[in-house]
C-alpha cells in the first residue's frame, strides 16, 4: 500500500511537467487545430542552447533556464512560420508533415552542433530527499510540482484576464469569426506558439535539471510525452491537457514499480489507445461531434 | 550492377511497400502513423516461417501478408468510430504498443544445434533463406520488383475501378460517400486489410533482405517516414509515394556529398515543397493533366490514322 | 459611401463574383437579393477581407480597402455580422461583447457601449454570463448583431440575419435593423427572405450568378417577381 500511494506521489510530480508539455501542445492544437510533431525538438533546441550556456561559460541555473526559454521559443516560432503559417486552410496534413521534416532538420542540426550522446544540465536540487511520515518527496520534485501549478496559473490567467487571452479563445472557439472582431489572428497564432514554447521551455528544464542531463532523444521524448497527456485529458482542454499529465505521470510510476521500465512504456500507449477507443474526447473533453480534421475546412 | 546499387535498389523496392500502404489509408481519407506495426507484423511472421517453420519463401510472403491484414483489420474495428487526429494517435499509439510487445516477444527453436528465433529486444537473427537457397541478390531484387509492380497494377486498377471511386469518395467525405450508398465501415475496414496485407508482404521482404530485424527499427520514424512520401512524391498517383521513397533513400542518403546535413536539407526542402504543394508533386491536378494530355495524344494519333485509312 | 466596384472572386478557377458593382448609400438600408449560390456571401467575405478579391475594388467613401486584411477592414468601420452567426460558443455572452470591441481602448466607453447593448437586446442582459453556445437561434443573431456593434462601425453588413430563424423572431431582428438605421447606421445587408427585406429596404439589388441583375427601389419590381428571382433566379426579364 506504501509503495501504491508513494508511486502516486512520484507520478503526480512527474507528471506535473508532462501537464505543462501538454500545456503547450494543446496551446497549440487550439489555435490551429493541428498537430505540431516539432514541438519537442524545438524545445530541445532551447535545452540544447541552455547546456551549452552551462558548459561552455559555466552559467547558472538563471542564464540556463533563460537560454532553455529563448531557444525554445526562437525554434518555435521558426516552424510556425515555416510550417504552419504560409499554409492554406485545408493543409492539415501537409503541415504536419512539414513539422515532421523540420523535426528531423532541428534534429540533426543539434547533434551536428553537440555531437556528443549526452550533455549535462545544472541539478534542480541537491541533497536528501525530504519525509514526510513514510514517504519520500524528492526536493527536485517538489520543485517540479510548484513550478507547474503556477506556470499553469500563469497561462490561465492570461487566457482569461488579459486581452490576448480573449483574442487566443475567441481564435480557438471561432478562426473566423476572430478575423471578423478584427482580431489579428496571424500575430496572435504566432504569439500563441511562442507562449506554448515558452511554457515548454520551462517544462524541459525541469524534466533536464531533474535527469541532469540532456541526449538528443529528448526532442522526440517531449513530444510523444506532450501529446499522449494531451490526448488522454481531452483534446483541446487545458485542465485536460493537466489532467492527463498527472494522469500519464501516476500510470507510468506504478508500472514502472511493478513492470519495469519496458512495460512502463507499454502501459502508457495502451491506455492512451484504450481511452481513445472508449473516450476519444479524452477524460475531460467532449465527445468528438465534429471530426479534428487537422484543419482542413474554414480558414 | 554493383553490390551497393542493388541494396540501394532492393531498399527502395522495400520501403515502398509501407509507403503504399500508407497511401492508401490516405485515400479513405485516413491519416496512419501506425502501418509500420504491420511492416514488422509481416517481417516478423515471414522471417519465423522461413527459419523456424522451414516453409519455402513465397508461402511465408502469403502468410506475412495474411498476419498483416488480419492485424490490420483487428485494429481497425475498434477504431472505426475514430476520425483525422484521434484516429492517427490510435494508430501511432497501436503501432508503438505492437514494438513494445516484440521486445518482449521470445520464440526461440533449436535447428542444427543453434537456437533460432527471435528474442525480445535482441532481436531475430538468422533469416538466411535467400543465402541458404542460393537465391543471389540481384535475384531477390527481382522478386521485390516483381511484387512491386504487381502491387502498382493492383493500385492501377483500383483507381479505375468502382471500389477505388469509393475509396476516394470517402477520403472526400464519408457521409455524403454513405448517402451514396456506400457501405463506408466494410470499405473502410477493407482498406484497412490491404492496407495492413501490402505492409506485410513488404515487411517479409525486408526481413530476408537484411536477413535480421529487431523491433528499434519499427518505430515512429518509420511511421512519419511513410506518410511523408505520400506526401512528397504526391498523393494523386500510387506512384507519388514511390517518387517520395525515391527522393529520399535514393537521392539523399546514397550521395555521400549531403552524409551529415542530409535531414537538415531534406527537412528544409520538404517544408518548402508542401508551401508550394501541399499535396505533393504528383497531386491530383498534375495527375489529371498527365492524364488527359496523354488521352489526347491517344485520341490524336487514334484519329489520325482513321483519317489516313479512310481517305482515298 | 460603400463601393464595390467589377468587383471579381474566385476559388480557385471558378468565378463566384464575375464583375459585381453596387453601393451602399450613407444612412441608408441597401439589401442585396438572391438565390443560393448566387455569391452573396462571397460578396460579403469578400468586403470583410476574409476572402481576397481578384479583380475590381471596394471602396469606403474613398479609401481603398480592396485586399486589406480582415482586421484592418474592422479598424476602417466595416462589421460583418455574418451568416450562421459565428458566435464563441464556449464564451460567454459578455466576453462575446468584449471580443466585438477588440480593437478598442476605452475601457470605460466599452462598458457603456455593452450597457446600451443589453438596453437595446434586454435579453442578453438576462443571459449575459451564460456561455453563447447554448442560447437560442434568434439571442445568437441578437448577439452577433450587438457583437459587430461593439467596434461602433459605420456600415453595418448582415449576411442572411433571418436565416433559420422562426418568423416572430425574423420580424424582431427587422424590427432592429430600421431601429438601428434610424439610430444612424448605415446597413447593406443580404436576405433570401425578400419580403422581409424589401420592408425595410431603400434601395435593393438583385444577383444572380455572380452578377447584379437589377438595381432599384421597392415597388419598382413587383414583390412576385422580386421573390421568384431571389429564391428560383428566374432569367433576367425587361
Amino acid at each position: 500500500m506504501i509503495d501504491f500511494v508513494q508511486n502516486t506521489i512520484d507520478g503526480v510530480m512527474i507528471g506535473s511537467s508532462y501537464a505543462l508539455l501538454a500545456l503547450g501542445f494543446t496551446l497549440i492544437f487550439g489555435v490551429m487545430r493541428r498537430l505540431n510533431l516539432s514541438y519537442g525538438p524545438s524545445i530541445m533546441i532551447g535545452a540544447y542552447l541552455g547546456t551549452l550556456a552551462y558548459v561552455q561559460l559555466s552559467a547558472g541555473p538563471a542564464v540556463v533556464i533563460a537560454a532553455t526559454v529563448i531557444g525554445a521559443v526562437l525554434a518555435g516560432v521558426y516552424v510556425e512560420r515555416l510550417c504552419f503559417a504560409p499554409m492554406a486552410a485545408g493543409a492539415g496534413i501537409a503541415s504536419m508533415v512539414s513539422s515532421f521534416a523540420i523535426w528531423m532538420q532541428l534534429e540533426q542540426a543539434a547533434i551536428l552542433v553537440l555531437p556528443h550522446h549526452t550533455y549535462p544540465f545544472p541539478p534542480l536540487a541537491t541533497g536528501a530527499p525530504l519525509t514526510l511520515g513514510p514517504f519520500l518527496l524528492r526536493v527536485d520534485h517538489l520543485i517540479t510540482l510548484g513550478c507547474a501549478l503556477a506556470l499553469s496559473a500563469a497561462v490561465q490567467l492570461l487566457l482569461y484576464r488579459s486581452r490576448f487571452g480573449l483574442a487566443l479563445r475567441a481564435i480557438i472557439n471561432d478562426p473566423v469569426a476572430a478575423h471578423l472582431v478584427g482580431i489579428n489572428v496571424r500575430t496572435a497564432v504566432m504569439l500563441a506558439f511562442a507562449l506554448a514554447s515558452a511554457v515548454g521551455g520551462i517544462a524541459g528544464y525541469l524534466v533536464l535539471a531533474t535527469d541532469q542531463q540532456v541526449t538528443p532523444m529528448f526532442g522526440m521524448w517531449a513530444t510523444f510525452k506532450g501529446l499522449i497527456a494531451m490526448m488522454i485529458g481531452g483534446l483541446g482542454s487545458i485542465p485536460g491537457a493537466i489532467v492527463g499529465g498527472l494522469v500519464l505521470g501516476i500510470v507510468e510510476a506504478q508500472s514502472q514499480w511493478y513492470f519495469g521500465p519496458q512495460v512502463r512504456d507499454l502501459f502508457a500507449y495502451v491506455l492512451l489507445f484504450t481511452c481513445l477507443v472508449l473516450r476519444p474526447g479524452g477524460l475531460l473533453g467532449e465527445p468528438p461531434t465534429r471530426e479534428p480534421a487537422l484543419g482542413r475546412g474554414r480558414a | 550492377m554493383d553490390d551497393y546499387l542493388v541494396s540501394v535498389l532492393s531498399n527502395i523496392g522495400v520501403i515502398s511497400f509501407v509507403a503504399l500502404s500508407a497511401y492508401l489509408l490516405l485515400l479513405t481519407g485516413e491519416i496512419s502513423f501506425g502501418q509500420q506495426a504491420f511492416f514488422a507484423i509481416g517481417a516478423y511472421a515471414a522471417g519465423i516461417a522461413t527459419a523456424l517453420w522451414g516453409w519455402p519463401l513465397g508461402a511465408a510472403l502469403a502468410w506475412g501478408a495474411l498476419a498483416g491484414g488480419t492485424a490490420a483489420v483487428l485494429v481497425g474495428l475498434p477504431t472505426l468510430r475514430l476520425h483525422g487526429l484521434y484516429f492517427a494517435v490510435a494508430t501511432l499509439a497501436f503501432a508503438e504498443t505492437v514494438r513494445l510487445l516484440f521486445e518482449q516477444f521470445r520464440y526461440q527453436v533449436t535447428i542444427d544445434g543453434e537456437l533460432v528465433g527471435p528474442n525480445g529486444t535482441d532481436g531475430f537473427r538468422g533469416i538466411r533463406y535467400i543465402f541458404e537457397n542460393d537465391v543471389g541478390s540481384l535475384q531477390f531484387l527481382g522478386l521485390i520488383y516483381a511484387l512491386l509492380l504487381a502491387a502498382l497494377a493492383a493500385f492501377v486498377l483500383l483507381e479505375r475501378s468502382r471500389l477505388g471511386v469509393a475509396f476516394r469518395m470517402i477520403g472526400e467525405d464519408a457521409t455524403l460517400a454513405a448517402l451514396n450508398g456506400i457501405a463506408v465501415a466494410r470499405t473502410k475496414l477493407l482498406a484497412a486489410g490491404l492496407a495492413g496485407a501490402l505492409a506485410g508482404v513488404g515487411g517479409g521482404l525486408y526481413a530476408h533482405l537484411t536477413t535480421y530485424v529487431e523491433p528499434r527499427i519499427f518505430d515512429v520514424m518509420l511511421g512519419v517516414h511513410s506518410l511523408a512520401y505520400g506526401l512528397i512524391g504526391g498523393l494523386g498517383t500510387a506512384f507519388g509515394p514511390l517518387l517520395g521513397v525515391l527522393i529520399d533513400i535514393g537521392l539523399l542518403e546514397s550521395v555521400r556529398v549531403f552524409a551529415g546535413y542530409r535531414m537538415i536539407i531534406f527537412g528544409g526542402l520538404v517544408a518548402l515543397l508542401l508551401i508550394l504543394r501541399p499535396r505533393g508533386l504528383l497531386d491530383e491536378r498534375v495527375v489529371h493533366r498527365i492524364r488527359r494530355a496523354w488521352f489526347r495524344l491517344l485520341v490524336r494519333s487514334h484519329s489520325t490514322e482513321r483519317l489516313n485509312r479512310d481517305l482515298p | 459611401m460603400l463601393d464595390v466596384a467589377n468587383l471579381v472572386t474566385a476559388y480557385g478557377k471558378i468565378e463566384a463574383l464575375k464583375g459585381v458593382t453596387l453601393q451602399a448609400e450613407r444612412g441608408r438600408i441597401t439589401c442585396l437579393l438572391g438565390p443560393n449560390g448566387a455569391g452573396k456571401t462571397t460578396l460579403m467575405m469578400s468586403i470583410a477581407g476574409i476572402l481576397q478579391p481578384q479583380r475590381g475594388s471596394i471602396r469606403l467613401d474613398g479609401t481603398d480597402l480592396t485586399g486589406l486584411t480582415p482586421a484592418r477592414i474592422v479598424a476602417q468601420g466595416v462589421a460583418l455580422v455574418p451568416e450562421n452567426r459565428l458566435v464563441f460558443p464556449q464564451m460567454s455572452v459578455r466576453e462575446n461583447l468584449l471580443a466585438g470591441a477588440y480593437q478598442r481602448n476605452d475601457k470605460a466607453e466599452i462598458a457603456a457601449d455593452i450597457e446600451r447593448m443589453y438596453e437595446r437586446f434586454p435579453r442578453l442582459r438576462e443571459r449575459r454570463e451564460q456561455l453563447a453556445g447554448t442560447l437560442s437561434g434568434g439571442e445568437q443573431q441578437m448577439l452577433a448583431v450587438a457583437r459587430a456593434l461593439m467596434s461602433r462601425p459605420s456600415v453595418l453588413l448582415m449576411d442572411e440575419p433571418s436565416l433559420g430563424l422562426a418568423p416572430m423572431v425574423v420580424a424582431e431582428i427587422f424590427r432592429i435593423v430600421a431601429e438601428l438605421n434610424r439610430d444612424g447606421t448605415t446597413i447593406f445587408l443580404v436576405e433570401q427572405n425578400a419580403h422581409m427585406a424589401l420592408q425595410v429596404a431603400h434601395h435593393f439589388y438583385l444577383m444572380e450568378q455572380g452578377r447584379v441583375t437589377f438595381s432599384g427601389t421597392p415597388g419598382q419590381l413587383a414583390e412576385d417577381e422580386v421573390i421568384q428571382r431571389a429564391y428560383l433566379g428566374a432569367r433576367r426579364t425587361n
